[in-house]
């Protein structure tokens, strides 16, 4: 009696004893909805399991990169999906984060009416859903676009109307392919010439020219490259032929309506980032740098921006992430992102909720653990060495 | 004795001159940016104001060529309800002053009745805010179908919140708590729903709720709406606590238990109200959010405020009101969210100092 006490007193007999009870519940309400699940599943006749991955799709996709037809299976329809949220996240990332430093750096300035006009496109974007932006771009500005035969050209090879954005398309990717290869080996160049010249310094103390080996290795080459292989490709540009633009490759509306919300709203959130970060790094540290005789260009490069970027890299991550998740707001336009035309077109087809559920689930969960996992990696390696 | 003459005061217009136009450089950047506003503000406000046709009841009336705010007097009434009855909608009404009531109640009562008339209003009001809302014991029964408008988002923010704060909380102890298990389980759920995008959980709330429930129990789509909304704002709710438990020193964990305090108790007297003082600021970002992305209830046919303001876009006789109806709801979301936003920096910056 006093035994069977004692260890009810016990702290660790009791911590167990609560961590049973919780698991035991949550494994009785994981058997009760599983069983209401098949149960449910069973009486509706439906099948479960993967076998309908391999079923013909038969759903029409208006804007594929993979080389999907209606006759493709539905795993084919589900690489479209996943390739056409990369496709809208990736980019809305790499246009975000150029706009978002702009109205960062903006928001700083000394000007007083530059940093009030960032101010307020600050907080005008951040308190108004992503959602009002995807509608209004899409119904608000691309449908008020001119009709193709009054497109608006951009330099006479795109051409943007209220069917979206034609744009050309190069006969043949051998050049391209080149250029892609020699920038490549260039910035592979440069990754050694750094690694070596801080090897030389650590070693010496002297300083190799970074700066200007980086500007022709990262910059000029680069554009060099490209410029070539942009002249010597032959380019299919669009050509207006009847009531449409005709050759070239039609961005649907659905992608540029996305594209210009997530990319004007995240720019806000980017800004704040931005704007803090480079706060972050105080003024005495910009002292130091003067008084150790560095000038203002080193100073901003080896003082303030490593700091200001060790602050902002955390919560850029979180903002990326943030994209990839918002790229599936293309649902409410019918964008072919992998919500819609997963979760959406093949689940109405197959009726196969749970498999689906957890495959389109399984995508956003498995990319944003793994990005967490290089973002922990790269924060260990830049965070601040204390003793 | 003759002392240095008191600085003069810069007048305001100096300044503003030095600020502006300081030198050439700023100067050309003012008149540029000056250009570029009044390219972008004349236009908009000649159409908003100007041209702007105010009176008037069908689209006829709008002759002026700018914006037709006559449509939105015409569809006020359901951008505030939805297709609530008319003849009820006081019902919304009083459910919306008992609730700012109730919140006004307990944020000015004396600090010993604060506890006590809280934990009441939280017992009382949402029950009554469904009775009066949805009916029943002597109402007309309104279906949830019928709901819409910013009373839904409102409503929606709301009640998905009440789900939130509570089950967010225990998250975050869990997250913080000594127990191996509940710790595993509680980082889970956490990092799961906050690794999907909310879309999709709308979708699959009022796929699977269904699925999973037993045969013959019917759950409102709305209520799996809210569900849905509720669980994920959750996890976003335990990190915003967290970051609370996190700034509190162990210190008070540990003197609350020396001296003799149960976890319960410790945590309910001392840590709970220390770190969720804390907290609010990022809580109040949260619910930010959710107010924000109550707008995804769209995509399974519940129309909010902005679904209102998309579908009655569809009404032949308002064609071409795409502006309209977007700067109205646009500029009503903006107010909710900028006053909230406020706020929550201002409370941050009491805790400050």
């Amino acid at each position: 009696m006093t035994k069977a006490l004692s260890l009810i007193n016990d702290k660790r007999v009791r911590d167990w004893l609560y961590q049973i009870v919780v698991v035991v519940l949550l494994v009785g309400l994981t058997i009760f909805f599983v069983r209401n699940a098949s149960e449910n599943m069973v009486k509706a006749g439906i099948a479960s399991g993967f076998g309908f991955l391999w079923r013909t799709s038969g759903i029409e996709v208006p804007f594929v990169l993979t080389g999907y037809t209606q006759a493709d299976n539905i795993l084919g329809l589900f690489w479209v999906g996943v390739a056409n949220t990369m496709l809208v996240t990736v980019i809305a990332i790499i246009l975000a984060t150029a706009l978002g430093f702009v109205v960062g750096i903006a928001r700083l300035s000394s000007h007083w009416l530059l940093s009030t006009i960032a101010g307020a496109y600050i907080e005008f974007v951040r308190n108004i859903p992503l959602l009002f932006f995807v509608l209004f771009w899409y119904f608000g500005v691309i449908a008020a676009l001119p009709a193709p035969r009054q497109s608006i050209g951009l330099f006479g090879v795109a051409f943007l109307n209220n069917r979206g954005l034609t744009i050309p398309l190069p006969d043949a990717m051998g050049n391209l392919r080149i250029a892609g290869l020699i920038i490549l080996a260039s910035v592979l160049a440069y990754a050694a010439f750094h690694v070596w010249a801080r090897k030389r310094q650590e070693r010496t103390g002297l300083h190799a020219p970074t700066l200007r080996v980086g500007l022709a290795l990262l910059l000029a080459v680069p554009v060099l490259a490209l410029t070539w292989a942009v002249l010597a490709t032959r380019w299919d540009v669009p050509v207006l032929r009847g009531f449409n633009y005709r050759g070239g490759f039609a961005v649907i509306p659905e992608f540029v309506a996305l594209l210009a919300a997530l990319v004007t709203y995240t720019a806000g959130f980017i800004a704040e980032i931005v704007r803090g970060g480079i706060q972050s790094v105080s003024h005495g540290q910009t002292e130091a740098g003067s008084a150790l005789g560095l000038r203002s260009g080193q100073i901003l490069r080896l003082v303030t921006i490593p700091q200001a970027l060790r602050v902002m890299i955390p919560p850029l991550t979180n903002q990326y992430l943030n994209v990839l998740k918002n790229s599936s707001f293309g649902a409410a336009i019918a964008y072919p992102d992998l919500v819609s035309l997963f979760m959406g077109s093949a689940l109405n087809n197959t009726g196969q909720a749970i498999e689906i559920i957890a495959m389109t689930l399984a995508v956003y969960l498995v990319i944003g653990l793994a990005v967490s996992a290089i973002m922990n990696w790269y924060n260990a390696r830049i965070a601040l060495v204390t003793r | 004795m003759s002392g240095l003459a008191s600085p003069r005061s810069a007048s305001s217009l100096s300044l503003w001159r030095e600020r502006l136009f300081g030198t050439p450089f700023t100067a050309f950047v003012t008149v540029v940016l000056a250009l570029a506003i009044a390219w972008v503000a004349v236009p908009l406000i000649r159409w908003a104001l100007i041209d702007a046709s105010w009176r008037g009841t069908t689209r006829a009336d709008c002759t002026a060529g700018g914006a037709c705010w006559v449509f939105i007097r015409a569809r006020f009434g359901q951008f505030m309800y939805g297709l609530y009855p008319a003849d009820q909608r006081w019902r919304v009404d009083i459910a919306g002053i008992a609730f700012v009531l109730g919140v006004a109640g307990v944020v000015f009562a004396p600090q010993r009745l604060k506890l006590k008339l809280g934990v009441a209003m939280l017992v009382l009001l949402p029950p009554l805010g469904i009775w009066l809302l949805s009916g029943g014991f002597g109402l007309r029964h309104v279906e949830t179908r019928d709901w819409g408008g910013l009373m839904l988002t409102l409503f929606i923010s709301v009640y998905a919140s009440l789900i939130a704060i509570p089950l967010g909380i225990l998250f975050a102890l869990g997250r913080q708590s000594g127990l191996r298990v509940i710790r595993l389980i509680s980082v889970i759920f956490i990092e799961f729903w906050r690794g999907v995008p909310i879309i999709a959980v709308i979708f699959l709330a009022s796929l699977l709720l269904p699925l999973i429930m037993p045969g013959g129990i019917d759950i409102d789509r709305l209520a799996r709406a809210v569900i849905g909304l509720g669980f994920v704002i959750a996890a976003y709710m335990a990190e915003a606590v967290r970051g609370g438990l996190q700034a509190l020193p162990k210190g008070q964990r540990e003197a609350a238990t020396a001296l003799g305090l149960t976890y319960w108790k410790a945590t309910g007297l001392i840590v709970l109200p220390q770190a969720l003082r804390i907290s609010l600021p990022a809580m109040t970002n949260e619910f930010i959010a959710l107010i924000k992305n109550t707008t995804l209830v769209l995509v399974v046919s519940i129309l909010d405020l902005l679904g209102i303001a998309q579908a009655s876009l569809a009404d032949p006789n308002w064609v071409g009101m795409n502006m309209e109806a977007y700067a109205f709801s646009g500029a009503i979301y903006w107010l909710i969210c900028f006053a909230l936003s406020r706020w929550s920096r201002s409370l941050e910056k009491r805790r400050r100092l």
